[in-house]
């Protein structure tokens, strides 16, 4: 019997098995177009589109470089676009010719190797996702209950109409439908007006802008008038955003800044982990690799595990630091209680009261470290700074008194106190003491008194003791840092995401600033952000229009003062203004963990009646997420409406009433730009150069979110959609009946930024970029002159200013001129909600807590819960990667990573089975056994242990849809999240300031299960 | 390892660790043919610039429509501690396509052969999938593809090469860690780096002669390595219900 | 100094030499061995080992028609086996096996049909449908012992060119470390003795006369050469150990360390002791049982060599887990090339009978001291 099979071969004949195209090359791809090596002469391949687009593999969004196969309308492979800065390190002047773009990747003169331009890991394969069996190409209406797993298809036309008339849409009872909910009039509660409209009650959870944000935020918040539409910040590093805006000043857009990395001596990377993870990704592991090897830079990365950010053949250029999770503060305020007894902070920059003598000091930057604070003990303004009203240098109407006019004060250099704005040199660092007021005398100190205080608070041997590096180290960083000028830097970003990741992230930034490393060359950097494609543009309005709306009230999540809100005045009068019922946020951004538990689970401050996810997957992505807000989730009594727009069934779109399918990265529209960490500005483009697989409409649209949209609104009778919505310069009037209506205009805004338009794209640039699919759709949708401008941009995926506009000689062309804060007097006079005590104003120590100021490790004590999880991004596998079969196979799974010694006490070894408890879940998985991971550190790789997208067959029309095992595969620290026992009502655990999802630190323990 | 055994094979390891371009054997030269004589092609990869990103090894695959679960390369990644300091050192693999290849001589049919460029090639049409050079080869390079059922390896993407362009794999290497070029040409990207460079080659011992040539090889990681194995395991032979 | 490495992210690869190979080279090297033991009654006309060498050839033949299957079947292209014959590949030992084997099986069949001529022919004078196709394949009355003795030689050489070929194919794969010791060849050619030993005392008593001369005879001799497998063992073991000779010390390194290897060797040790011990000391009555292990013994050297062989990874760390698959690629060899081999048992020994023959008193003598 055995034979059979040899048989079978056998009589197969010549060809047992597959038949290769070519008999030395197997099956490989034919070239996408041949370059003589002597001559670069280039010779397309018939067939086959190299296209630039942007690749979605991650949110680093990068313009990639792909090519297609147009017959099959398949994306073949991807490499990096040659003209962007995200996947080029040279990157080609933006003017070069498409056809010399070309052969700048290949052999001829090597230019390949010079200017590579890759795509990453990730980007090579995520092309799998638009093929992959898992998507849903019609939309979807759930048929019982929610979360059952059982669809039917719609129509375009059923599915717009009922999400916007609601009735009894799945027999269970009348749904409201957006028809109904768009209430811009009606107070949401009368007896809390500042909640605002009813429309209010429709929210929408979208993802990091994957270049579409603006059209679906002209919808949600313009069209439809809702104030409820939040990203994933939250959930992915609110906290390091939040800290670091609280340098900056802002709390609502968390200016950042990133090291330099081509330029810089020592980079200290805390809790964040370039070339493992990262944003920008790849251009961060690019220059991580370059720059150690050829450049200058060294760099430290302080982690509770060690990952691929570290490189053991670069001795000494790159190094590794453990340390227990949610204690950076701990090592930052140690390092910088060192920084300040050795006298090694920049003192000629901390010493500049404002820009101008900052300049002229030869700085690039300024701060508020001079600034006097009021810390009179009961003084009325106790905690804010003193400004020049207080001291009698200006008269200012009462109103206008601690406004952006009323000055600081600062002591100069005689001594005397003096507005921070005409101060004509350094000013006192470290006063400490009593000035004149106009109306008597107050205690005051700098901000940088106040930051030593805080530094100071504990010795080094005890910050040492908490952050487990040992004080040698903490002296050592922190000496370092300071022995290379401006040309140090500090950042961080998903380690933060800890009980306590605020102060942690204010204290790694602030690291920055007592060296004045920002807009230095080599320090950290702005960046130059985007050429915006939707704002008020050179040619199109796509910013507003006849009657958009200006969207009004709270946001469920709160990212406003408490002491503002109607509760706070009823239980003042009540006598017991504090705690509330649950946190506010004023110090942070809206907060999607918000719209998941207090607003549909407690209905506080009111309740949502439709959900939008769109591009995005909290239940799987936020710690204890799903423990706390499924059963909600699943319930239409809480919850009526719940619509996805999602091209696959992940674990929140699995409770959606209907799901709306989106198109697949290269099929879409688009402009993207970097999230940080680029010196020029950009936007790169996303296009569609394959053909989307989804339904069509009857005039031959795919449907997507933009088409779902634009009928919705068109239904609706919403401003700003459908014929003559888009106003150009002249006052003429354009229709938005079709993604490219939009998204072309867009493209003619950014071709018509900057001293003079872009030139023309040439026959050749059209010709070899492959947009000549779509150039129908410019023609028909742009202006004689536009077409072939944005046709330019499209064809280099995006516009991309020069290498050149990075740098000015040794500072950034880009530069953030405002001055930094050391101490942040809105933070430091706000309160918390639940215990109306006032936040620290400078960056500090505290461990991590809950939202009532209950230290995490006072409720689950180590003694029962001796470990604590974290969570590292895996270099290959993410939420959405996991689809990616040939990502997947080589890296099946997650291991749960813990320390030697540890595993060695319990009995583990690698290969083990185990199981991990925390107080909100427990979780099955197989051990590793690391050096690499922190004594007392459970490490969970971040993008296994899914439930849906494929590890659960869903049934579409009475079809059992492909179930995968492998999707499934591993653990997800997220069902092991915990929720705030100090909260009333389901909750998960939230850092108390920026109310970030906490996913380091989790308390828990281990035991084995089963030996490998 | 203790410190003896370890200092004993450093010292070995490095005698005869440091790669030389040693002519291949006039046997091995003779049985060349195909490729023009006038390159050398070759790889040099420097491990310090590599990140681990396998870009590499997806970009092989895609390339080369590699099936599920083979790799024509992979970088091998690993966790080094040593004194109580802890590391990641990535190590990309893929074929040496060694000046002396014993995997060729070995072929029953001639199906793997060497290129005058230096390539080692298959020519799966004439390959009866015997996997006798899968044993032959002292790197791991080889192994059946189950589709084609043939000898499958890297190929340096001859038919990209051939075209004027760059391996899959080294078009998209993140850290620029992978560098492709002519030893034949002293101008060469790779002539400058083997010659000034401490180039070192895996297992150098075997008489191999590789022409991928490394930028901050460890002598632990030139041979076979000591230490913890993956936990990796093929899903296809976990797909099909095994016995043992 | 303290060194730990961890491998984080690797593959492994899976084994190209597939479950029938081992079956190749399992009946392949009973098959030599078998021929070997033929040759005293058969080539050398010795009498007392008539019966031995009527046992062995059946073994021989049995085996040495299944084992080509099984290695055309380890071909991942089978239906290309000729392109080993249109190539001219000096170089390769596999390349020289594609012609050996050949020369082995004509050689055997001629060698066989020499030898069972006369039964064959008296097979054709009883009165029987087949009787016709007898006297056809007997080509008349044999005459003279001169075509016994020429069959008889290239069966030997034959024999040699594959018990040759088959060890060197192995041996010369510097690349596996486990293979790449000179002593493979030996270790081959004695465990295939052995193995085929081992199916004779098996045999014997089933489609045999279940002698008990053969059964003490065989018994001896496989005393004898299992305490060759010993020595080449230990051999093997002290090149190792004492580093006498790199390939065999490293080889020795790497499995040393893994209990698994420890527990195969173990039982490798004691499935060649107990048989020994067990034919050593009461060599009657024991034969299915020595025969048994003996067969087993030789079918696990064999597994042991190619598949654990092959999960010595060459470059990674630790060793690449074999899950042994139920298909065609696995357990379904293994149970086909058993299947294969008892077909032709049934067919041989249904044509051929085993003649019953009276034993000689000389010949007794002569069963009971095989040394002499
Ligand atoms: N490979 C890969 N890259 C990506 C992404 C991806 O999915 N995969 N996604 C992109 C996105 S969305 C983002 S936001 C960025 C995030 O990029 P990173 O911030 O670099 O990544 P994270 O893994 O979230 O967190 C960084 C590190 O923090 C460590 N850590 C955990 N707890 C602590 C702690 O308490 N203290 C310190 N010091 N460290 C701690 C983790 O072990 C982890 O290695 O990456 C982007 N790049
Ligand atoms: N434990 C742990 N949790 C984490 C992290 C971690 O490191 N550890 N990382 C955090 C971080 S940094 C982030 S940014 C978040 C990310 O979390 P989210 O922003 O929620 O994003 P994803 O999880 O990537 O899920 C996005 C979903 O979009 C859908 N999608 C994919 N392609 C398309 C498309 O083309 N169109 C549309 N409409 N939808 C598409 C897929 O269904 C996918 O599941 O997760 C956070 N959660
Ligand atoms: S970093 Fe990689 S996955 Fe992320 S966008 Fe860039 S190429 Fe794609
Ligand atoms: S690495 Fe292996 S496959 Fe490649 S040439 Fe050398 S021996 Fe042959
Ligand atoms: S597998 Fe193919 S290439 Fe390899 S030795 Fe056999 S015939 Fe030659
Ligand atoms: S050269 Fe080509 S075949 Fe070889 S590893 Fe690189 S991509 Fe794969
Ligand atoms: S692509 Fe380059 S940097 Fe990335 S893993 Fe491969 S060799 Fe290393
Ligand atoms: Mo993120």
């Amino acid at each position: 019997a055995g034979f059979a099979h040899t048989g079978r071969t056998m009589v197969k004949g010549a060809w047992a098995g597959e038949h290769p195209r070519d008999r030395i090359s197997g099956n490989a791809l034919s070239p996408e177009f041949t370059v003589d090596p002597k001559t670069g002469e280039l010779a397309p391949t018939p067939g086959q589109i190299v296209a630039n687009v942007t690749c979605q593999g991650c949110t680093t969004l990068c313009s990639v470089r792909v090519r297609v196969d147009a017959e099959t309308n398949t994306v073949l492979r991807a490499v990096g676009n040659p003209y962007s800065p995200l996947s080029t390190d040279p990157f080609l002047p933006y003017e070069t010719p498409v056809r010399d773009s070309l052969t700048s990747l290949s052999r001829f003169e090597e230019k390949g190797l010079k200017g590579r331009s890759t795509a990453c890991g990730r980007g090579n394969a995520v092309l799998q996702m638009i093929t992959s069996p898992m998507r849903i190409t019609s939309p979807l209406k759930r048929v019982g209950p929610r979360g059952s797993g059982e669809w039917q298809k719609i129509s375009l036309e059923q599915l717009v109409a009922e999400i916007a008339e609601g009735g009894d849409l799945f027999g269970e009872g009348p749904v409201e439908g957006l028809r109904a909910l768009r209430d811009l009039e009606t107070p949401i509660d009368p007896a809390a007006p500042e909640f605002g409209p009813k429309a209010n009650q429709v929210g929408l959870i979208a993802p990091v802008n994957d270049g579409r944000d603006a059209f679906v935020r002209r919808f949600f918040n313009l069209a439809y008038g809702t104030i409820n539409y939040v990203g994933h910040g939250s959930y992915c590093g609110g906290a390091y955003r939040s800290g670091s805006g609280a340098v900056f000043g802002d709390f609502k857009k968390m200016p950042h800044a990133k090291p330099d990395m081509q330029n810089a001596e020592f980079v200290l990377f805390i809790g964040t982990a370039p070339s493992n993870a990262g944003n920008p990704f790849k251009r961060q592991a690019a220059l991580a690799g370059k720059y150690r090897t050829d450049g200058e830079l060294n760099y430290v990365v302080v982690d509770p595990v060690l990952t691929n950010a570290d490189n053991r053949a670069t001795p000494g250029r790159t190094n590794w630091v453990p340390i227990r999770p949610g204690t950076d503060g701990a090592l930052v305020m140690g390092m910088m209680g060192w920084m300040f007894d050795n006298g090694r902070i920049d003192t000629n920059y901390l010493a500049q009261p404002n820009g101008k003598v900052a300049e002229a000091a030869g700085e690039a930057g300024w701060c508020n470290a001079t600034h006097l604070v009021i810390v009179e003990k009961g003084h009325p303004r106790e905690g804010r700074m003193l400004r020049a009203s207080d001291m009698g240098f200006v008269a200012l109407e009462e109103k206008d008194r601690y406004g952006d006019g009323d000055a600081f004060v600062v002591i100069d250099a005689s001594g005397a106190p003096a507005a921070h704005d005409v101060a004509g040199g350094a000013a006192a660092l470290f006063h400490d003491g009593v000035v004149q007021t106009s109306v008597g005398p107050v205690a005051v100190k700098t901000s940088l008194a106040l930051l030593r205080e805080a530094a100071k608070a504990r010795s080094i041997e005890d910050y040492s003791a908490i952050c487990g590096v040992p004080v040698e180290v903490i002296a050592g960083l922190a000496e370092e840092f300071t022995s290379h000028g401006k040309k140090a830097a500090a950042n961080t970003h998903g380690g933060m995401m800890a009980g306590n990741g605020f102060y942690n992230a204010f204290s790694v930034v602030t690291l920055n600033t007592l060296v004045g490393n920002l807009n230095w060359k080599g320090g950290t950097i702005f960046g130059n952000g985007r050429f915006p494609d939707s704002g008020e543009g050179p040619r199109y309005n796509l910013a507003s229009f006849e009657g958009a709306v200006k969207p009004s009230g709270l946001p469920v999540s709160r990212p406003i003062p408490y002491e503002k809100s109607s509760e706070f005045k009823a239980r003042k009068a009540a006598g017991k203004a504090y705690p509330a019922s649950q946190p506010w946020y004023p110090n942070a951004p809206q907060l999607t963990t918000e719209y998941m538990t207090s607003a549909l689970g407690e209905g506080y401050p009111y309740r949502l009646k439709a959900l939008f996810f769109w591009n995005s997957n909290p239940v799987y992505g936020i710690p204890g997420m799903g423990l706390a807000s499924v059963e909600k989730l699943k319930d239409p009594k809480v919850l009526p409406l719940v619509v996805s727009i999602d091209p696959f069934i992940n674990e929140t779109s699995a409770f959606a009433d209907y799901i709306v399918p989106d198109t697949v990265m290269y099929e879409s529209w688009g402009w993207t730009s970097a999230w940080g960490g680029v010196p020029t500005k950009l936007t790169s483009a996303r296009w569609p150069v394959v053909d989307p697989r989804n339904d069509k409409t009857p005039d031959g649209e795919p449907v997507q979110m933009e088409t779902f949209l634009i009928r919705l609104a068109k239904t609706l009778g919403l401003p700003g959609f459908g014929a003559g919505a888009i106003p150009d310069v002249d006052g003429n009037l354009h229709p938005l009946e079709k993604p490219e209506d939009w998204y072309l205009r867009g493209g003619a805004n950014i071709a018509w930024l900057g001293k003079k338009p872009l030139p023309d794209a040439s026959d050749d640039d059209i010709a070899l970029s492959g947009i000549e699919r779509i150039l129908p759709r410019l023609k028909a949708t742009l202006k004689e002159e536009e077409w072939r401008k944005v046709a330019f941009v499209l064809a280099r995926g995006g516009r991309f200013e020069n290498q050149s506009g990075g740098f000015v000689e040794d500072k950034a062309g880009h530069t953030f001129d405002k001055g930094l804060l050391v101490y942040n007097e809105a933070l430091a006079t706000s309160r918390n909600a639940m215990t109306g005590k006032r936040w620290t104003g400078t960056a500090t120590f505290t461990p991590p807590a809950f939202a009532d100021g209950t230290e995490m490790r006072s409720v689950h004590k180590a003694e029962d819960w001796p470990f604590e999880l974290v969570s590292s991004k895996s270099v290959l596998i993410s939420s959405l990667t996991i689809l990616a079969t040939r990502l997947r196979h080589l890296h099946p799974s997650n291991p749960v990573g813990l320390n030697v010694e540890d595993a060695a006490r319990l009995g583990i070894s690698t290969g083990d089975h185990i199981r991990l408890t925390t107080p909100g879940g427990a979780a099955e998985g197989v051990a590793i056994v690391r050096h690499g991971v922190m004594p007392g550190v459970i490490a969970v790789e971040h993008g296994f242990g899914h439930k849906e997208l494929g590890a659960r067959a869903h049934t579409i029309d009475g079809e059992r849809q492909p179930e995968i095992a492998g999707i499934g595969a591993g653990v997800n620290l997220n069902d092991l999240g915990i929720a705030d026992p100090t909260r009333k009502g389901v909750s998960v655990w939230l850092d108390p300031v920026a109310g970030s999802a906490v996913r380091q630190g989790l308390p828990a323990r281990v035991e084995k299960l089963a030996s490998a | 390892m203790d410190r003896s055994r370890r200092n004993f094979l450093g010292l070995g390891a490095a005698a005869v660790g440091t790669a030389t371009l040693q002519p291949a054997t006039v046997e091995a030269r003779e049985a060349r043919h195909g490729g023009d004589a006038a390159h050398r092609w070759a790889m040099v990869v420097d491990l310090r610039k590599c990140v681990g990103c396998q870009a590499c090894t997806m970009a092989c695959i895609m390339e080369n429509r590699v099936p599920e679960d083979s790799f024509r390369t992979i970088v091998s990644t690993y966790e080094v501690a040593e004194n109580g300091k802890s590391a990641t050192y990535m190590l990309p693999r893929l074929c040496n396509h060694c000046e002396n290849p014993p995997c060729t001589p070995v072929c029953p049919t001639g199906a793997t052969y060497q290129r005058q460029d230096g390539i080692v090639v298959v020519d799966n049409s004439v390959c009866v999938g015997c996997g006798y050079c899968v044993q032959a080869c002292p790197y791991d390079a080889r192994f059946i593809n189950h589709e084609t059922l043939t000898a499958d390896k890297c190929n340096f993407c001859v038919h990209r090469v051939d075209a004027g362009l760059l391996p899959a794999c080294v078009e998209t290497c993140v850290g620029g860690a992978r560098i492709f070029g002519d030893l034949n040409d002293p101008e060469s990207t790779v002539s400058k780096l083997v010659a000034s460079e401490d180039v070192k080659v895996l297992k150098p011992g075997e008489g191999t002669d590789p022409r991928v040539f490394y930028i901050g090889l460890e002598a632990e990681f030139q041979g076979r390595v000591d230490g913890t194995p993956t936990l990796w395991r093929p899903s296809r032979a976990k797909a099909e219900p095994s016995l043992v | 100094m303290d060194e730990h490495i961890l491998e984080l992210i690797n593959v492994t690869r899976e084994v190209a030499w597939l479950p029938w190979a081992v079956q190749y080279f399992f009946l392949i090297g009973i098959s030599v061995g078998a021929v070997l033991l033929s040759l005293p009654g058969y080539w050398i006309g010795r009498p007392n080992w008539t019966k031995l060498s009527r046992l062995a050839l059946v073994v021989a033949l049995v085996c040495g028609l299944a084992a080509p299957v099984a290695l055309v079947s380890d071909l991942h292209q089978p239906n290309r086996f000729w392109h080993f014959y249109v190539a001219w590949r000096p170089h390769s030992w596999m390349w020289w096996g594609s012609f050996f084997i050949p020369v082995y099986i004509g050689g055997l069949l001629f060698y066989a049909w020499a030898a069972l001529r006369p039964e064959i022919a008296a097979q054709g004078r009883v009165d029987s449908r087949l009787g016709r196709l007898y006297r056809l394949v007997a080509m008349g009355e044999p005459r003279g012992a001169g075509l016994m003795k020429l069959a008889g030689a290239v069966v030997l050489v034959g024999a040699g060119l594959v018990a040759l070929y088959t060890g060197v194919e192995v041996y010369v794969v510097r690349a596996q470390i486990l293979w790449h010791t000179p002593l493979l060849p030996f270790q081959f050619l004695l465990t295939g003795l052995a193995g085929a030993l081992g199916l004779v005392l098996v045999l014997n008593p089933i489609v045999g006369d279940g002698d008990a001369r053969v059964e003490v005879k065989a018994n001896r001799l496989l005393a004898l050469v299992l305490a060759g497998v010993m020595v080449l063992g230990m051999v093997w073991l002290g090149l190792g150990y004492f580093d006498l000779d790199a390939a065999n010390a490293q080889a020795l390194r790497t499995v040393a360390a893994s209990p698994a290897w420890r527990n195969t060797a173990i039982w490798a040790a004691l499935a060649t002791l107990v048989p020994f011990l067990i034919a050593l000391v009461k060599p009657r009555g024991t034969g299915i049982l020595t025969g048994l292990i003996a067969i087993h013994s030789a079918w696990m050297f064999r597994w042991t060599v190619f598949i654990d062989g092959q999960s010595i990874p060459k470059t990674g760390a630790g060793f690449y887990e074999y899950a042994l698959p139920r298909g065609a690629e696995g357990l379904l060899g293994i149970v086909g090339t058993a299947g294969l081999c008892l077909f032709l048992l049934v067919v041989i020994t249904a044509l051929l009978p085993m003649p019953k023959r009276p034993a000689t008193g000389a010949a007794e003598t002569a069963f009971l001291h095989p040394a002499e």
